[in-house]
């Protein structure tokens, strides 16, 4: 007999204490429950008119996302990420978020906020989500406006911000830093380390549509800060420097990690996480949508999609020699937005590269070496 | 209230209680119950046995007594075991004592 009774613990402790993540083993899993939004932001991958028809007709049902949630439980999955398009949007919201907690799942969301009322506050309030993150866009009307591209959407940002803050539901802030909030990102910031409830973080890597639409990635190509530019922000952020030069060895290692290797894939994708996609789609992270990677739930099962099609997409290789010698022989790659996915949303091939991702981690690296004595 | 040797419990409502590789976690479903962020419920062997009796029928005596079948420990340390478990489950909220019929 043991003297340990109860013990509380996190589920990074608990994969981690266990060994668990170096097993492949499913800890999490992102639903993304609509590709739609009420927003139109510039800058999205994803979002589609709230009222899309086709879109919608798209979506999972209350007994589909039942069905594959189970699946999930019975994988050992324990925490799920609730994302879109905006998840709000789904008039069956709080039965997906009911059925998900029953299952024994933790449950986080990502929203823009903008709707959140009465009802969703006195949900979360009894059933407590494990975090809520709010990407914050601007702190002017006309900034939010120039990015999400519909009236009024501050005030309601604002609105959604203050129930949750006057009914003490927590929640975490983020930024995107894009051409069009650039002149407000000191702002932004000081706005989200007043009200976040841990610390506060921005994205300046845009990467392209999941729908390949040429018109969006235009726009999205717009909204890509230069550069400079991004090393300026990363170095004007002392918490951001300190964990990047912390960091250093990893970023700039002494020997590129995928060399003599044509494995496409050495990132995490598919090893403790997967997604499921507002179509039913499995994918193994979010941005990996190149079609014979993806596997279609709706005519399979998640265990065959994670026992037997992960498996498969891992084990690809890449023939192209001019990829393996530009960014396998690479000792930066991890200071870079470079990945099969993204290199697909790219150029259409997973072993394709960006000149623009490429000048980034380079840049990166200067400053990096520069700030770092390295 | 302490657990006595007659006292039945069944696992709150207010818990989902899952088997993951093995191990026993128990996850809050209500606020009030653990931080959300970051507690989940986990126990030792021992516990596990005495959580998966919990089923609103078995008193803390008969628990005691399938134990001792399964643990082969002197009889005092697992009455003090059952008991002192019960009354830690109890106290976080994780278990619910079940009336006796009048």
């Amino acid at each position: 007999m043991s003297d340990d009774r109860v013990i509380t613990t996190t589920i990074p402790e608990f994969f981690g204490g266990r060994n668990l993540y170096a097993q492949r083993k499913p800890a999490s899993f992102e639903l993304e429950i609509t590709a739609r939004c009420n927003s139109n932001c510039r800058h999205c991958y994803i979002n589609l008119p709230a009222d899309d028809a086709a879109a919608r007709s798209k979506e999972l049902s209350l007994e589909e996302i039942d069905s594959l949630a189970g699946q999930a439980v019975e994988l050992g999955a324990v925490w799920c990420l609730l994302t879109g398009g905006e998840p709000l949007l789904r008039h069956d919201f709080e039965e997906i978020y009911l059925l998900l907690k029953r299952k024994g799942l933790l449950v986080s969301l990502f929203t823009n906020a903008t709707l959140i009322n009465e009802h969703h506050i006195r949900l979360f309030g009894k059933y407590p989500p494990r975090e809520i993150e709010i990407t914050v866009y601007g702190v002017t009307e006309a900034t939010v406006r120039r990015v999400m591209r519909r009236p009024g959407m501050f005030k309601a940002f604002e609105r959604g911000l203050g129930l949750l803050t006057s009914n003490r539901i927590p929640f975490r802030l983020k930024a995107m830093a894009l051409r069009s909030n650039l002149h407000e990102l000191r702002e932004i910031a000081a706005y989200c380390r007043q009200r976040t409830k841990d610390y506060y973080h921005f994205d300046p890597l845009l990467h392209l549509r999941y729908d390949g639409n040429p018109l969006r990635n235009e726009e999205i190509r717009s909204e890509r800060l230069t550069a400079q530019e991004i090393v300026q922000l990363e170095e004007m952020d002392p918490e951001r420097m300190e964990a990047m030069i912390a960091q250093c060895d990893e970023f700039i290692t002494a020997h590129a990690a995928g060399e003599n290797c044509r494995h496409l894939f050495h990132c995490g994708a598919g090893t403790n996480s997967f997604l499921i996609g507002h179509d039913g789609r499995f994918r193994l992270c979010s941005s990996l949508n190149e079609p014979s990677c993806q596997y279609d739930l709706r005519t399979g099962t998640l265990a065959e999609a994670w026992h037997v099609h992960i498996p498969r997409v891992r084990a690809l290789e890449s023939q192209n020699p001019e990829f393996l010698e530009k960014c396998r022989g690479c000792q930066i790659a991890n200071l870079c937005l470079w990945c099969p996915a993204h290199a697909h949303l790219e150029h259409g091939a997973l072993d394709s590269w960006s000149d623009y991702f490429c000048e980034v981690a380079h840049a990166r690296a200067e400053m990096l070496k520069r700030k770092a004595n390295y | 209230m302490s657990p006595t040797l007659d006292t039945v419990y069944r696992h709150s409502e207010d818990v989902i209680s899952r088997f993951v590789e093995g191990e026993l976690l128990i996850i809050p479903l209500v606020a009030g119950i653990g931080d959300m962020e970051n507690d989940i419920f986990s126990m030792d062997e021992t516990g596990k046995e005495i959580w998966t009796r919990l089923n609103g029928e078995k008193s803390a005596a008969v628990i005691i007594q399938e134990l001792e079948e399964v643990f082969h420990a002197a009889p005092d340390v697992i009455r003090a075991d059952v008991l002192g478990l019960l009354d830690e489950l109890a106290r976080r909220r994780l278990i619910i004592a079940v009336e006796k019929p009048v």
